[in-house]
């Protein structure tokens, strides 16, 4: 069951956000609310199945010496496709993340996967692995979303769940509070897991 | 030689197909996001002039974007306009709504900012909005005096402010000085 094995490791051994500390920008950058989290987290995975899955397919078509500019092109160019369906099919989520999504070619997670695992692997075992990674980021975003809600505007996905009374904690949806949350959030899961630290391609 | 000019060839070759499919997904998703823009620009202006049955640009020679609200009569019954400024952290863009006949800011809604998230974003809530629906363009329009500001922004609120009023000033002397 190896496919079922690159798929799952992305959700917790090798998860990008909590184990790998992979793109940290958009983790501190997008989080300060839940739906952002997810959308980016969203967006994240669709370039990076596509881009495993494309890079897979043609790496014996690429000379080793060009191998990072041609990763490189083929990453834009999904992420430039997935800008302009936000644009025009979901404009408000759009406008949040405006900036951030031409910043996902340079998240290190899609070159990362795809010089340490596409690479080397096949197209199955590849989209597997996107997939897996994927839903990893996704999942890593949202919760370190839906926390700085809470905290920062008392509510989870836009729906209050705090009460009338509750005092609202703006540092959390500030840059400062993705520090924090995160750092809290690390030391959870690095004290429930028992292997401190595996091993990445990128840092 | 013969090795460079193979990976230019290769690179040129990725570079022409990502071309060719980044020229299919714009053409694709091109209309549909002018569709987004003018339903945005809409949306924005019968939210700002309620009543109002149609519109119509009014042009000008001062690069200001106004339209006018047409109403059931086919009169015009109030000016709706972009107004640009710097707030917090970076451009605030409005669309405000004024009536014509009572001489009355209608209300704004923000297009565009950029302040911070939970103080200054609250320019975007109605607590705020509603000083400025119904007020006179003659008002004063000082933070503190007649308006009160956000708590935690008043860089924003007095933003929001100046630049109603003096856009305002502005816009009125461009429609009046050509009516």
């Amino acid at each position: 069951m190896r496919a079922w094995k690159e798929l799952i490791k992305g959700f917790w051994y090798e998860n990008p956000t909590f184990r790998m500390l992979m793109g940290m920008c958009p983790t501190l950058a997008v989080t300060n609310a839940a739906v952002n989290g997810l959308a980016m987290g969203l967006a994240t995975a669709f370039v990076l199945i596509c881009s495993n899955i494309i890079v897979s397919l043609v790496k014996k078509l690429i000379p080793d010496e060009i191998r990072i500019p041609g990763y490189i092109i083929i990453i834009a160019t999904f992420v430039t496709i997935a800008d302009l369906v936000l644009a025009a099919y979901f404009p408000d989520i759009h406008k949040v993340l405006g900036l951030f999504i031409p910043l996902i070619v340079v998240n290190c997670i899609i070159l990362g996967r795809a010089e340490g695992f596409a690479s080397k692997n096949n197209v199955f075992y590849s989209a597997m692995d996107g997939i897996g990674m994927g839903i990893g980021f996704t999942w890593a975003l949202t919760l370190l979303g839906i926390i700085r809600e809470i905290m920062g505007m008392g509510s989870i996905f836009g729906i209050p769940v705090m009460g009338v009374g509750f005092t609202k904690w703006v540092i959390f949806i500030l840059p400062p509070g993705a520090f924090i949350t995160l750092g809290i959030l690390l030391w959870i899961i690095n004290s429930l897991s028992k292997n401190k630290s595996v091993e990445s391609h990128c840092h | 030689m013969g090795k460079s000019f193979k990976l230019i060839v290769i690179l040129t070759i990725i570079s022409l197909l990502s071309g060719g499919v980044l020229a299919s997904a714009y053409s694709f998703t091109a209309p549909k996001m002018q569709e987004v823009a003018l339903q945005n620009q809409q949306k924005s202006i019968f939210k700002v002039l309620p009543g109002i049955k149609s519109y119509r640009e009014f042009e000008n020679d001062k690069n200001m974007i106004i339209f006018e609200g047409i109403d059931d009569n086919g009169n015009v019954s109030g000016l709706a306009y972009i107004a640009e400024g710097s707030g917090f952290q970076g451009k605030i863009s409005l669309m405000i709504g004024l009536d014509l006949n009572s001489k009355q800011i209608n209300g704004y809604k923000v297009l565009e900012h950029q302040e911070t998230p939970g103080l200054g974003a609250n320019i975007d809530g109605e607590t705020f909005k509603q000083q400025f629906s119904g007020k006179s363009w003659e008002d004063p329009f000082k933070v503190k005096d007649d308006i009160i500001a956000i708590t935690g922004a008043t860089i924003s609120s007095k933003a929001i402010t100046d630049l109603m009023k003096k856009s305002v000033t502005e816009v009125i002397k461009i429609y009046g000085g050509e009516k």
